[in-house]
């Protein structure tokens, strides 16, 4: 039972990123049908930022804070530079092609300017020490904060997206762009701020995995940009409930299957659920099917 | 307008096929490969300080039998077993190379063990532990590849010492190993030592794959199993997961990890949790050290300074530079040493200068070398070090006699 | 004149400055050393899956982040067919890229069931997924130790019937592979095969009305570029000797896609200019190295925006989808459509068809008939029901009730290519040319459903082939005549005027020689020299037996054209019969003229 209990805590953790780095994913998705392929080196960024700049003596607070504003502000010229000048061209190889490439090229600058070696993530979410005992079973208090933060901001920005002026506009502009346009919804900058605000849960996001690993390299982000997308699509692309949902799930049975059968066999299970979803349900379990349009 | 266009297109395309090496005539020449960028050029990069510094020294006292040594090819694989192939060929294809220093790593030594043993001329291993890379059979001390000398922490060699320490300490053994063939082989070799000492085989083996950013199904599982020490064989980063996973999931057992794991990185990703870690490890860098050794690092500070590879005690190098530096150093100078004996560049009569040394004072060892005996550490070069706090620097100190 | 020039420029063109070059390299490799004969081995290996990619991706359009998977299927093929059952060397190549095909169209069977950017994480998967299986599945592979002692033409121990293989002798083997991939690649993509491959790439929509069947396009791109990654893949396995995962990462992935996009995509010597220089540039610039990452994110971040056809647009390298260049055309301007004899039966008959969206009714209970060789206009204001009847004609929409019977059969919710295969051809209300093709390659598209020939027959270029692709292109240059385009054939539709591109495409839908011809507001936007050239090309599908069916506003273009007219109003007929009879009629004025009239005068 305890054995259970412990997969199911660190499933629900990494589940709940999963999930944030998904919402992060399915806001820029919204706004411009654009999914981004860079978004793991973002990831990256934010952490390694944090990382640096505690180990030169800076404080915590103002660490985190330049950290997420960086990645806000890599997300913006990603937009400027892999999406706007892609979005007349039919189909999506385009942006496809130049997201991937400004995550790569992040990596690559990540290892020239902080070199290739993982750089130690110092506590700053509690220690990994910390733990609280439930029916038998040690639960990290970091595996909890993870998950609550997580959780909290992914519910936050569904609230926030339905209720608020602004979560109006996202929708409008997500469901016909120039329509929305017609109603006066300033279509621009609603793409800009979906963009930063995905950096900035990119940011968080990075954060806190790097907070349960206690590293990040160059190459931190690619494989869990692979494993978000997984619980979006499991989920349903543009739903925020079924992110989380998605995200929860994938977490919950990497673990439970790494637990109970295989840790190797655990790294496949997010591949096997993609390529069975697309196959047989491509709108998600919370996804609408995308009607043709002529 | 095509036809320029044409034009540029062939002289670009010739400009890449053309080879361009002016050497300088009459000096001695080797060739290396190694990852001096990318991720694991933690390892590559120390080489390539440490066979400068030999060859340095070496000229400084006039060359080999007043010959000047030059490295002549000296190329970047990034661990990439493609790159190091196409790169080795290019090293055996300037006739003038005598020997060669090989890869950082047991994946792309494996890609050119064939073209070098089949090429005869002398070749280093300094770091690849796998055993098959010197001896084939995969028996230690038996038919050794002809012109292949390795001075790498054997996978066998450690489990030797692992293997020991474990049968006399604990009772239920749960392994832990990295999925790459460093770990494979140091998994498997690990259980056969048990075996040998007497010790039940491991109760748990369970694998990870590097940059794997949690661990809690595999340490749950150990945990479940209900060992009572975890033997984990890997590199730095991922070990400092393991040991925060396990931190996570209140398993206090020891944690004896193997010498790949045992510096900076994992230091600074397991924090305050590394005290208490044991590690195996080659113990030339223990206090005291002997001359060879404490010759080599002061002459590593005097070029190099107090750099990574050193280590944050400015005083005393970290242990780790036996497995990042100095097995270069020691690979180089045998390499050298050989063909002072053979005073010749033959590949045969090299490796005949090289099996002819007998107690050769090196950094990590006293190497000595036979027609059947191609590697230079042996178990009793390996001790059991713990991870001590003095003041804010973390120590290793020996545990073992 | 001007054949002579064109005949030059065929001569010189950049392929055949690479096969000489190739031949040039074959002959220099005995006097080269060995390190050099194996870095062009590493160089020919990487253009065929450069090749492989820019099949997929640059011809079909479907993009593909896994293709080290199909690479390493390949690669541990040969390996285990002949270390393990000791199978020659030219058979276990054979059985890799037998391989690669069978996994690639696998592969094809849940990727078809998605598209853009699902597709592209479908296979990242893909390649991830052979990645761990090649780890964890030791027993086959070797797992993470690799599987060694593969013999290698490197090392002297690779043999074919007693022979030993050296580097060079390996190399030519290798080069002839590259050769005949090329040439059949080439062949390939200059058939109907390769311009469907590109009008699914453009638009799957369009393709459909083309007669080509989505599906099947997309089965068939997979199979053949898994077919020569694997190739590939088995001749490298041969060259190193020595298999490990970590060959096949996802870098090695991005890799392949690097080549190829830097190359320029759809074009075929792109991908080798691509592949050779990202062979040498890790190789002879050591500093490329450092910034590995950096040169390959900045390539992918902006070549798409900057250069956008790669190096081969740089070198203003061109491949052309049609076999043009290859043939000695022969023209008969009389064979442009087949003369059909009337016929008392009604062609179509549209039985009560009622069309739904989600409740709302776009047509409710629309019945009509349509002779051979007459012409019916569709009339009505915007969103009464006319492009949805035919789009439910030609199979975009399925009825939700009611009955379509063309040539006396039911096709109501057969699929849109197997209803243009039968020979019902429509344009759109915006053309939907390939852009990059030229005009005549864009007629040329149309014919698609005529050939007959197979695959392999357009690979070898046999004389079945060429037989019908003379033909066909026959037939394009006296449409391209009728259209009033022959001055415009050669050139890019994409550059010219929107007038032109409508003609271009009611000429592309007459070259499936069709039985029934769907035109939706083909007048719209044309000049009136245009639109004398369309109402040209109405009467001649007219005089040929070809039923028409048109839906316009402008009544002068109508007038004088058409047979009957049918009045549409929210998704009802309210009118039909002659054009007097309409303007007179009351509901009519009510419903439409009214305003619609007034407006035109």
């Amino acid at each position: 039972m305890d054995f259970f209990i412990q997969m199911l805590a660190s499933g629900l953790s990494v589940g709940a990123v999963y999930a944030l780095v998904g919402l992060g994913l399915n806001l820029t998705f919204w706004t411009t049908r654009v999914l981004n392929f860079g978004q793991g080196a973002v990831l990256m960024v934010g952490a390694m930022v944090t990382a640096v700049l505690i180990a030169s003596g800076t404080h915590v607070i103002f660490a985190v804070a330049v950290a997420l504003l960086t990645a806000a502000f890599i997300l913006i010229l990603i937009e400027a530079l892999a999406v706007r000048p892609l979005a007349k061209a039919t189909g999506s190889m385009g942006w496809i092609v130049s997201t991937l490439g400004a995550g790569i090229l992040l990596q690559g600058l990540a290892s020239w300017r902080f070199g290739t070696q993982a750089v130690a993530f110092p506590d700053v979410l509690f220690s990994s020490a910390d733990t609280v005992q439930f029916l038998g079973a040690y639960i990290s208090v970091q595996y909890i904060a993870v998950f609550v933060i997580s959780v909290l901001i992914v519910v936050l920005m569904e609230l926030f997206l339905r209720r608020s002026t602004w979560g109006y506009a996202v929708r409008a502009v997500a469901h016909d762009n120039e329509f929305a346009a017609l109603l006066g919804i300033p279509v621009r900058r609603v793409v800009l701020a979906s963009f930063m605000v995905s950096g900035l849960l990119a940011g968080v996001a990075g954060i806190l995995v790097s907070q349960v690993s206690g590293t990040v390299d160059p190459g931190f982000g690619m494989h869990l940009l692979i494993l978000a997308f997984v619980a979006t699509v499991v989920g349903g692309m543009g739903s925020a409930f079924g992110s989380l949902v998605g995200g929860l799930l994938l977490g919950v049975l990497e673990k439970l299957v790494g637990g109970y059968w295989s840790p190797a066999a655990a790294e496949i299970v997010a591949f096997i659920l993609l390529v069975g979803v697309l196959t047989i349900r491509p709108q998600g379990l919370f996804g609408k099917p995308e009607a043709v349009k002529v | 307008m095509t036809k320029t266009k044409t034009l540029t297109a062939i002289s670009f395309v010739a400009a890449l096929f053309s080879t361009t090496t002016v050497l300088a005539e009459d000096t001695i020449k080797i060739g290396m490969t190694s990852a001096l960028t990318g991720p694991y050029n933690e390892f590559g990069e120390g080489n390539r300080r440490a066979v400068e510094l030999a060859v340095e020294q070496w000229n400084a006292q006039g060359g080999i039998n007043g010959r000047e040594i030059e490295v002549a090819e000296l190329l970047d694989d990034q661990l990439n077993p493609d790159r190091a192939v196409q790169n080795m060929r290019r090293i055996l294809d300037n006739e003038e190379i005598v020997g060669i220093i090989g890869p950082a790593g047991s994946g792309p030594t494996l890609a050119v063990m064939d073209m070098v043993e089949a090429d005869g001329r002398p070749y280093m291993n300094p770091i690849a532990q796998t055993p098959v890379i010197t001896y084939p059979d995969g028996t230690t001390g038996e038919n050794p590849r002809g012109n292949i000398f390795s001075f790498a922490l054997q996978n066998d060699v450690e489990a030797v010492a692992m293997g020991q320490y474990l049968a006399d300490n604990f009772e239920r053994v749960g392994v832990i190993h990295e999925s790459t063939a460093y770990g494979v082989t140091g998994a498997d070799q690990l259980a056969a030592s048990l075996d040998k000492n007497g010790a039940d085989e491991p109760v748990a083996v369970y694998s990870y794959n590097q940059g794997a950013q949690d661990m809690t199904a595999q340490v749950a599982r150990l945990k479940r199993d209900n060992v009572d020490v975890i033997s984990a064989i890997g590199l730095g980063t991922d070990l400092a997961v393991l040991r925060r996973t396990m931190a996570r999931l209140a398993v206090d057992v020891p944690l004896l990890a193997s010498n790949g794991a045992l510096g900076q990185p994992y230091q600074e990703g397991a924090g305050d949790l590394t005290v208490g870690t044991l590690g195996t490890m080659i113990g030339a860098f223990s206090k005291p050290m002997r001359e060879a050794t404490a010759d080599f690092a002061q002459a590593y500070k005097d070029k190099y300074g107090t750099d990574r590879w050193w280590g944050n005690d400015p005083q005393s190098p970290q242990l780790f530079m036996a497995i990042s530096v100095s097995n270069a150093y020691d690979a180089a100078n045998i390499l050298f040493e050989g063909i002072r004996r053979a005073e010749s560049t033959e590949p045969e009569a090299i490796i005949n200068g090289i099996e002819s040394i007998l107690d050769y004072e090196g950094v990590n060892a006293v190497y000595s070398f036979s027609e059947g005996r191609h590697h230079g550490i042996d178990p009793d070069s390996i001790k059991v070090f713990e991870y001590v706090k003095q003041g804010s620097n973390m120590h290793l100190e020996p545990v073992t006699e | 004149m001007k054949s002579m020039l064109n005949k030059l420029q065929g001569v010189i063109s950049n392929a055949y400055v690479l096969i000489v070059l190739m031949l040039a390299m074959a002959v220099a490799a005995p006097f080269s050393d060995a390190g050099t004969v194996q870095m062009w081995c590493f160089a020919a290996i990487n253009v065929l899956l450069a090749q492989s990619v820019n099949l997929l991706t640059g011809i079909a359009g479907q993009i593909s982040l896994g293709h080290a998977g199909f690479f390493a299927i390949g690669a541990y093929t040969s390996a285990i067919a002949m270390t393990n059952w000791g199978v020659p060397l030219p058979l276990a190549v054979a059985f890799s890229s037998l391989m690669g095909t069978a996994v690639g169209y696998l592969l094809s069977i849940p990727a078809g069931r998605v598209r853009e950017f699902y597709l592209a994480m479908m296979s990242l998967a893909f390649g991830l997924i052979v990645y761990e299986l090649l780890r964890e599945w030791r027993g086959v592979t070797g797992g993470v130790m690799g599987m060694r002692g593969i013999p290698s033409a490197q090392i002297g121990t690779l043999e074919l019937f007693g022979i030993e293989l050296g580097t060079v002798e390996y190399f030519w083997g290798l080069l002839f592979a590259v050769l005949v991939v090329m040439w059949m690649l080439r062949n390939f993509v200059k058939s109907h095969f390769g311009r469907a491959f590109y009008a699914v790439h453009v638009s799957e929509l369009s393709a459909g009305s083309l007669g080509i069947s989505q599906g099947a396009t997309k089965r068939f791109a997979y199979a053949l570029s898994g077919c020569i990654a694997g190739l590939a893949g088995g001749f490298y396995a041969f060259l190193v000797g020595y298999l490990t995962p970590e060959s096949f990462t996802m870098m090695r992935s991005v890799e392949i896609l690097v080549m190829t996009i830097v190359g320029g995509l759809g074009s075929l010597v792109g991908p080798v200019l691509g592949a050779v220089l990202f062979t040498y540039l890790p190789q002879k610039l050591q500093a490329f190295n450092d910034y590995q990452y950096i040169v390959y994110g900045l390539v992918l971040l902006l070549t798409f925006t900057l250069l956008p056809k790669g190096l081969a647009g740089l070198f203003n390298v061109h491949t052309r989808f049609s076999k043009r260049d290859q043939l000695k055309l022969t023209t008969d301007a009389n064979a442009a459509l087949t003369m059909r004899t009337p016929a008392f039966d009604p062609l179509l008959r549209v039985e009560d068809v009622v069309m739904e969206f989600s409740g709302l009714r776009a047509l409710a209970g629309v019945s009509l008939e349509l002779r051979r060789g007459s012409v019916m206009a569709l009339v009505g204001p915007n969103g009464s029901g006319k492009s949805t009847l035919v789009n439910v004609i030609s199979g975009i929409y399925a009825p939700t009730h009611g009955k379509i019977y063309f040539q006396g059969r039911n096709i109501s919710g057969l699929p849109s290519h197997v209803i243009a295969q039968a020979g019902v051809s429509r344009t759109f209300q915006d053309p939907r040319n390939v852009p990059a093709f030229t005009v005549r390659e864009n007629v040329l598209m149309g014919a698609n459903r005529l050939y007959r020939h197979n695959a392999l027959s357009a690979a070898v270029n046999a004389k079945w082939a060429k037989v019908e692709e003379s033909r066909e292109l026959a037939r394009v240059e006296a449409l391209l005549g009728a259209a009033g385009l022959s001055d415009s054939g050669d050139k890019v539709i994409g550059d010219l005027p929107y007038g032109t591109q409508r003609l271009a495409e009611v000429a592309r839908a007459l070259a499936s020689d069709p039985e029934l011809l769907l035109l939706d507001e083909p007048a719209a936007g044309l000049s009136e020299a245009e639109a004398e050239q369309l109402v040209g090309l109405i009467r001649l599908a007219q005089r040929h037996g070809v039923a028409v069916i048109v839906i316009d506003h402008h009544m002068d273009f109508l007038a004088g054209l058409v047979d009957e007219v049918v009045v549409f109003e929210a998704g009802e007929e309210i009118y039909r019969g002659d054009m007097d009879g309409m303007r007179t009629d009351p509901a009519v004025i009510e419903a439409y003229l009214g305003a619609e009239e007034t407006e035109n005068a």
